[in-house]
């Protein structure tokens, strides 16, 4: 158990590097673009987590977690990651239109490696349970109110998004370009996303508390 | 607040009784997650009225003996 510890604990600072690497590290590491080698890092801690889990007997990791309890917290984890990183780099959105325009393109395409990176993640992990029951109406219900919440914020933020634009003075929305704007929207259903994996995994970790 | 339920249950005694039959086994039984046993167990989960039938049936029981509402009339 130590080692599976020990293993864990040097897989977060991994991914604590390669969190950094991705949100707040310089543009060019050895030569190498950041925003990729941050994404290639978590994708290796992904594929680590995943092989020291494999190692984990049967019955050692399911004791308390439910299926899908470690799908909301994976799903919170990706979700945060993506709607960081897309914020943090959303200036560079305001420059020229999209296929002009190599560093929007540069974080569409680490974006859509993280989510690549998300689904290998929770597809695999979905195999430890393919003997026994995945889901049942315990899960539908709390899923059904994390989706309720997930709306709610949807709505106000976009709310929020229409107040901001509708209201601002003209002279006050030089940064409101169409692509900026269309970013910020996905952005938008990324947190909302966010926010449902977060009440789903309340919901789970009140009901075993 | 709490998150218990006024449905309480002897699904563990039962299980017990039933020849010490796992959590595992009742859930595969009733084709629910170990999770859900462990929540029903602990009065943090009420079932719907489905489930409760079947989780009588796998326990060989009637549901009036399974679940109980704690709740004073």
């Amino acid at each position: 158990m130590p080692r599976h510890r020990a293993g864990f604990a040097g897989l977060a600072v991994v991914a604590a590097v390669a969190t950094w690497l991705l949100l707040a590290g310089p543009d060019r590491v050895l030569g190498i673009d950041a925003g990729n080698a941050g994404v290639f890092l978590l994708m290796a801690v992904g594929w680590g987590s995943l092989y020291a889990i494999s190692r984990i007997p049967d019955g050692g990791l399911g004791e308390t977690m439910s299926p899908g309890e470690w799908r909301a917290w994976l799903g919170l984890a990706f979700t945060l990651v993506i709607a960081a990183y897309s914020l943090v780099h959303a200036p560079v959105f305001q420059g020229p239109p999209l296929w002009h325009n190599p560093d929007a393109n540069r974080v569409g395409r680490n974006v859509v490696m993280l989510l690549v990176a998300w689904m290998i993640l929770a597809r695999v992990l979905d195999a430890r349970w393919r003997r026994g029951v995945r889901q049942d109406e315990r899960d539908r219900e709390i899923e059904a109110r994390g989706a309720g919440a997930a709306r709610l914020a949807l709505v106000v933020i976009l709310v929020g998004y229409a107040v901001l634009l509708s209201f601002s003075p003209t002279e006050r929305l030089d940064w409101a370009v169409p692509p900026l704007i269309g970013h910020l929207l996905i952005v938008a259903l990324v947190v909302s996303c966010a926010f449902e994996y977060l009440v789903i995994g309340f919901g789970y970790w009140r009901d075993r508390r | 607040m709490g998150n218990g339920t006024p449905v309480g249950n002897t699904i563990r005694r039962l299980r017990f009784e039933r020849g010490e039959m796992t959590q595992q086994a009742l859930a595969d039984a009733c084709g629910v997650t170990r999770q859900t046993v462990i929540a029903l167990e602990a009065g943090r989960y009420a079932p719907s009225l489905e489930l409760a039938f079947r989780i009588a049936h796998a326990l060989g029981a009637r549901i009036e003996d399974v679940f109980q509402w704690n709740v004073e009339p």
